[in-house]
């Protein structure tokens, strides 16, 4: 089956960004993606139980991501559920990332000098 | 499990079914990781806001998804339509303006309507006819108590029968047409 086009999902909402960045890390349950989300963005994102979990399920849907069928530490807490990137979700991931790198670069050029 | 969480749980019946389903004892578990590692008072900062502002949202998504789209513009339609029959009875030509509004969104829907109703399902006909029966009875009844009843001046009874009966009057032959064009089903279990 053909893969769709990563640039086809740009540009991503923040949320779904920050949870595919979170899941670059390896695979993660609900609330470690949000620990890490709190972690990369210095506090300044905090997502709350449904907005998580409704970006998941947004996430899974796209194929961007998927459950994990078992779990990783067989001493976890059977109830969580795990979740990891696709092959299509890190090429989405790094595809945003690019455009957002290209965003901030042309800021940085635009802007006066001490600003950016 | 606590009181918090009990509450936290009542509040995640709020969300759609299919949310809940798939996503219920996540969010029960999450919201206790948050009480552990936080406190009660920050995890209700958090998870109050979340709730206000997911609720509504993920509500209105499943209302707007594909499935049930045609439902929504159908009661849209349908309330333009009822608005402008109300201006009209009150001489207003705004009245005019929303029916005409109220049947180019119809006719733009068609065909999503159209597609909807093709789908056999005798048990959604049966449903359909039944209920277009009853809006019918429903306005009969509500013409001949107002005809009955009727007098010089306006009364609060009239107004009462007018909403009872202009909605059942619009409704009634929408739901016989959309009955009528629901096919039976051709399979035995569904059809009985």
């Amino acid at each position: 089956m053909a893969q769709p086009d990563p640039t086809s999902f740009l540009p991503l909402p923040q949320a779904q960004f920050h949870v595919l960045v979170a899941l670059t890390a390896g695979e993660r349950h609900g609330y470690a993606i949000m620990q890490a989300v709190e972690t990369s963005s210095d506090g300044v994102v905090r997502m709350g139980p449904a907005t998580l979990y409704g970006t998941l399920k947004r996430l899974v849907d796209q194929r961007l991501a998927e459950e994990l069928a078992r779990r990783p530490a067989a001493d976890d807490d059977q109830r969580r559920r795990y979740y990891r990137l696709t092959g299509l979700g890190e090429r989405v991931c790094a595809a945003e990332a690019d455009r957002l790198s290209g965003l901030v670069r042309q800021a940085r050029t635009n802007l006066r000098p001490g600003l950016a | 499990m606590g009181d918090r969480h009990r509450l936290y749980r009542g509040l995640v019946r709020l969300y759609p079914s299919q949310f809940r389903r798939d996503y219920s004892d996540d969010l029960v578990q999450h919201f206790a990781d948050l009480v552990t590692d936080r406190g009660a008072r920050a995890a209700w900062a958090r998870t109050s806001l979340d709730l206000t502002i997911t609720i509504p949202r993920y509500r209105l998504e499943q209302l707007m998804n594909q499935h049930q789209s045609t439902t929504a513009l159908n009661i849209t339609v349908g309330l333009i339509c009822l608005g402008g029959v109300a201006m009209l009875t009150l001489d207003s030509q705004i009245g005019i303006v929303l029916l005409i509004a109220g049947l180019a969104l119809g006719l733009t829907q068609r065909s999503a309507l159209a597609a909807s109703l093709r789908v056999p399902d005798s048990s959604l006909r049966r449903k359909r006819l039944r209920t277009a029966a009853v809006l019918g009875v429903t306005f009969a009844l509500s013409l001949a108590t107002f005809e009955l009843t009727v007098g010089d001046s306006w009364t609060i009874t009239d107004t009462l029968l007018a909403i009872i009966g202009t909605p059942a009057m619009i409704a009634a032959p929408l739901f016989l047409i959309a009955g009528l064009l629901t096919p039976r089903s051709k399979d035995p279990v569904r059809a009985r």
